[in-house]
């Protein structure tokens, strides 16, 4: 099994459009989506994330603020996932009912395997 | 393999957010004030989304209304000493602490969510208010519909919709109208019921592409005058049954009016085992209640009317001349051009085609009822039935050129080819 991160993507506050029927059915299918993966041992970790935060670099000797993106996008979740290759990361991926809505992006990355370290 | 249903003990209860949006809303708009309303959608809606984050992770909590009610709390109190909605607090006598206080100690019974929505069915039918922001705010702020599903069932865009709101939100802030449940109760009723009366109708007509939410809109409004009904107001409660009887008895044939394609089909050719016998039941038993009153009404007149509908065993055993004899009682109370374009119907099947045509003929002499699609439309069917081709071909041409939307055109030129030849 190899390990991979999916980067969910959105513009920003992507439920403050999602009516309260259309919520309720979020929770229900997404939820049902996680909790079977995680029953199989598919998903080690998913959590949202706040739409606050930092974004932090270094420059001429020091750390500072931004620079933030242009655009509104922002990383609003991820899933810490196992799957056998890409291949069948995708086709799991594909199968999130977030989709439906519409308003979501989802990012597929493995995670590099490194010798000694994981 | 793992069946994750079993194991999920707790689920929502249908359209349970939407429910419980409206009784958020009402409940914060109490202590925010109604010229902060806008403040409590934000508030309720993004405590929904909050539940949706650790929900999805951690599965639905055994007691999902309490843990609603407790987050929507905290952030409301937060807000309140942000100061940020200080300034639209004058009004009120009572200090902030006091309604924090008050706040902290609320408990959500069914009793004191009932007395909020009852009270925020007033605010949105303020008198001050447009039919159109009234309609709009109940159906955001009570109901729980997002603009676009407001926009989807009422054929009209997110602007519109939106700008509806925004007035409405303006309007109830300006004229500083108080959450309770106003001293001018007999006026003020008959408002609100009025407006339930439309939004009912909104549901009402058919369509395929958005039925469900249609039906909803009709389920809201019956479950609004249940509220009423259920609550401590002995005011105008005859008119609340007579209302209700409607509603039940115009819901029972709701699924039997939709066609393949999703038109509308006349009441002549419904299945009438399709029709809803509790509802019939239910709607019977409202009119016993509103009767006992001694008091005519137009909600009365009507639900009466559609109770013949409802008992006739098919169509040609209805009773048209005691249909007619009501619409004439209904002329009394509303002298409407409507009104009488609706009688005529009832008039052509109980004295014959030619007397509602040359009624109708009448009538779009000395009224304006001549700008109305449906005038048009009825004249036309009577024609048809009278065989009168080359007039009824006129007549539905007409109305599909008055008519407002996609859905009456669709259906006026199914109508209209029964009479064009076939080339």
């Amino acid at each position: 099994m190899k390990e991979f991160l999916l980067l969910i993507r959105s513009e920003e506050e992507p439920k403050a459009h999602l009516s309260p029927e259309q919520l309720q059915q979020h929770i229900e299918k997404v939820g049902s989506f996680i909790k079977r993966l995680t029953e199989e041992g598919r998903m080690k970790s998913a959590q949202p994330l706040e739409m606050e935060g930092r974004m932090l670099s270094y420059k001429d000797g020091k750390i500072v603020d931004g620079p933030y993106n242009e655009t509104k996008e922002i990383i609003s979740g991820y899933y810490h996932l196992l799957a056998k290759d890409l291949d069948e990361a995708i086709a799991i991926t594909k199968k999130d009912p977030r989709f439906q809505e519409g308003i979501w992006r989802v990012e597929v990355r493995p995670i590099k395997k490194v010798e000694g370290i994981n | 393999m793992n069946k994750p249903e079993e194991k999920q003990s707790h689920q929502l209860a249908e359209h349970f957010f939407r429910t419980e949006y409206g009784r958020l809303v009402s409940v914060i708009t109490r202590y925010l004030g109604t010229a902060n309303v806008q403040t409590a959608e934000d508030i309720v809606q993004e405590t929904l989304s909050k539940a949706v984050d650790h929900w999805q992770q951690h599965g639905i909590p055994p007691n999902p209304q309490a843990w609603l009610y407790t987050t929507a709390k905290n952030h409301t109190l937060n807000i309140l000493k942000r100061k940020s909605v200080h300034r639209n607090f004058e009004a009120s006598s009572r200090t902030l602490t006091d309604k924090s206080a008050e706040w902290e100690d609320f408990e959500p019974t069914s009793a004191t969510l009932s007395d909020n929505q009852l009270k925020m069915m007033f605010v949105c039918c303020h008198p001050a208010l447009s039919e159109n922001s009234q309609i709009a705010l109940i159906l955001k702020i009570l109901c729980g519909f997002s603009i676009a599903e407001i926009a989807h069932a009422f054929f009209s865009s997110h602007e519109t919709i939106n700008k509806r709101l925004v007035r409405g939100r303006r309007q109830l802030r300006e004229n500083k109208v108080a959450f309770e449940i106003p001293p001018d109760l007999d006026q003020r009723i008959t408002i609100v019921l009025k407006t339930i009366y439309l939004l009912f109708n909104e549901g009402y007509f058919p369509s395929q592409k958005n039925s469900l939410i249609r039906y909803d809109l009709c389920l809201e409004a019956i479950r609004l005058v249940q509220l009423l009904l259920a609550g401590p107001i002995t005011e105008n409660k005859a008119d609340c049954h007579a209302l209700l009887a409607l509603m039940y008895l115009n819901a029972s044939r709701f699924e039997a009016r939709m066609e393949e394609g999703g038109l509308g089909m006349d009441m002549e050719k419904q299945d009438r085992k399709k029709w809803d016998q509790d509802l019939i039941q239910s709607g019977i038993r409202q009119l016993q209640w509103a009767m006992r009153a001694g008091k005519s009404s137009n909600f009365l007149i009507l639900a009466t009317i559609s109770a013949h509908h409802c008992i006739a065993p098919n169509f040609e055993a209805t009773d048209w001349p005691a249909i007619l004899a009501l619409y004439d009682q209904l002329i009394v109370l509303e002298n409407s051009p409507l009104v009488h374009l609706n009688r005529s119907v009832a008039l052509s099947k109980a004295e014959g085609n030619q007397k509602a045509i040359a009624e109708l003929l009448q009538l779009e002499s000395r009224t304006d009822i001549g700008k109305h699609y449906l005038f048009h439309a009825t004249l036309g069917e009577l024609y048809g039935d009278e065989n009168e081709r080359e007039k009824a071909i006129g007549c539905f041409e007409k109305a599909i050129a008055l008519a407002g939307n996609q859905r009456d055109i669709a259906l006026l030129k199914k109508k209209l080819m029964q009479f064009v030849p076939i080339r």
